[in-house]
């Protein structure tokens, strides 16, 4: 396969996208081990931080979708060219997504400073992101490297995303029935779990856009789903 | 989505129109084309793409013997119109191109009226006996080729009077008012504004209801807007045959890939 384009500004627009997806990338992994942390150790210094970064992940969405549409509009992209511009679309939608559960999830440490701790829930949330930002991590590598192998094994380790957030789930159902007084705190603690194992699905589908991206095709449906908690009683 | 897969399948039982086998093309010592084997459905627009001098012009001069014209020029290997092979020594070149019309890369009406020009193919034909039948032909040939309301008050005047868009038109009406089955274009759009350009491309999408249209573009636009199967030619091979929509968002190969996304020329 050739490398360039004949048209070296096409190289240079498409490298360009490429660049702010990445920007954008580093930016939601950050976001998600600073909110992770600074629930941990109730830093609500750095809570204020993340919410406030959220703008600039916003505002780079908007940017790289400005840039797809001029792409699309000015060289008629096709083929695999067709399908990065596409993929860029899809993946920049999917960080800010990240971003905003990020976000969420800094502004409930707000909340939960001012409440019991419950047990070590905090550290294994913490846990959890750390893995979540380890698939994005990955997800991002394997995008600018164009590595199948790689895409597939991060939809493969979202299993274990969900596994750890059915744990939660019971978790904090067993608090709450011990003691009322701690249905408050685990109902936020829980919907960050949920909004953690959301991050775990859009790094999925940023994964599976690397897929597409290099072969075309979509990965099977048969991806692992390994969240049971919407059928439990 | 579906509505594409369900067109995709359609395509892939309409039957052949036209089969190519094996056909490799000389001109003296020169292989201009490598061991072509395609089927060229009916009622479908076909665009050949590759790069100048990837035998596509060739090709698709072979499929009304315009290349018996040029003395060097060997032909070989098997085409099939309709199940018959029309290198066959009893058919006549002139009847196979009324079957086979052409419309060439540069507008060229005769130096005649609108209304000769368009009439010239049936009169040598014979299709027509009276002047009412062939007014009919005239008109129905201008009206298919989108031109009668431009051009019914002025069927006397130059056809080299119109403009260049409408020129091409009336090179279009003249190959189709000897009521071709396969219509043969060959760069239809590359002396045209982009207006004429949607006009005539209009008007392809039209005759593939009557015709099977084989059209040489070096527009990749062009052809993806108008055709519903696409061949990649490279060096004299075809080294991609398939859906439209399939070459230009997934092709196959890596050569057309290259060719499509720019990166060859």
């Amino acid at each position: 396969m050739h490398e360039h384009h004949i048209a070296s500004a096409f190289d240079r627009d498409l490298e360009a996208i490429q660049a702010r997806i990445m920007k954008m990338g580093g930016l939601v992994e950050a976001a998600i081990m600073e909110a992770a942390r600074s629930l941990e150790t109730r830093d609500l210094e750095l809570a204020e931080r993340v919410r406030a970064a959220d703008k600039a992940i916003d505002a780079l969405e908007d940017m790289i979708n400005e840039e797809a549409a001029r792409v699309i509009a000015l060289r008629a992209p096709t083929a695999v060219d067709l399908r990065l511009i596409l993929s860029v679309t899809r993946i920049s939608g999917n960080l800010e997504r990240i971003g905003d559960y990020a976000k969420n999830m800094a502004k409930r440490t707000g909340v939960l400073s001012q409440m019991p701790t419950v047990d070590d829930s905090a550290g294994a949330l913490r846990r959890m992101a750390r893995e979540v930002e380890q698939m994005l991590k990955d997800a991002l590598d394997a995008y600018i490297q164009r590595d199948v192998e790689l895409a597939g094994d991060v939809i493969e380790r979202d299993r274990e995303v969900d596994q750890m957030y059915n744990a939660l789930f019971r978790e904090f159902l067993t608090f709450m029935m011990e003691d009322p007084r701690n249905i408050s705190p685990c109902m936020h603690l829980h919907f960050i779990a949920k909004n953690i194992e959301r991050m775990g699905d859009h790094v999925t589908a940023i994964a599976e856009q690397v897929i597409y991206l290099v072969s075309g095709a979509r990965p099977d449906e048969a991806r692992p789903k390994a969240d049971t908690t919407s059928v439990k009683i | 989505m579906n509505d594409m897969t369900r067109l995709e399948n359609a395509l892939d039982v309409t039957e052949a129109k036209i089969s190519a086998r094996g056909v490799q093309v000389f001109y003296g010592d020169t292989q201009a084309i490598r061991d072509v084997d395609v089927e060229i459905a009916d009622k479908t627009v076909t665009a050949l793409i590759g790069p100048s001098g990837c035998g596509k012009s060739t090709f698709l001069r072979c499929l009304n013997r315009m290349n018996d014209t040029i003395e060097s020029c060997r032909v070989e290997g098997t085409i099939l119109l309709d199940g018959e092979d029309i290198y066959d020594r009893r058919v006549d070149p002139v009847q196979l191109r009324a079957k086979v019309g052409m419309v060439f890369q540069k507008p060229n009406p005769f130096p005649k009226s609108i209304y000769d020009n368009v009439a010239y193919g049936p009169r040598i034909h014979g299709l027509a006996r009276t002047r009412a039948e062939l007014d009919e032909i005239v008109e129905r040939a201008l009206r298919r080729a989108a031109l009668w309301t431009e051009a019914k008050d002025r069927l006397s005047e130059p056809g080299t009077g119109l403009s260049g868009g409408q020129q091409q038109r009336l090179c279009i009406a003249r190959a189709v008012a000897t009521e071709p089955e396969v219509l043969l274009m060959d760069e239809p759009c590359s002396a045209l504004d982009p207006i004429a350009t949607a006009q005539v491309e209009e008007l392809i999408d039209e005759l593939r209801q009557n015709y099977s249209v084989v059209i040489v573009t070096h527009s990749m636009q062009q052809a993806a807007r108008v055709s519903q199967k696409t061949a990649f030619f490279h060096l004299g091979n075809l080294v991609e045959f398939g859906e439209t929509g399939h070459i230009f968002t997934n092709p196959e190969d890596p050569r057309t890939e290259a060719y499509i996304t720019g990166r060859i020329g």
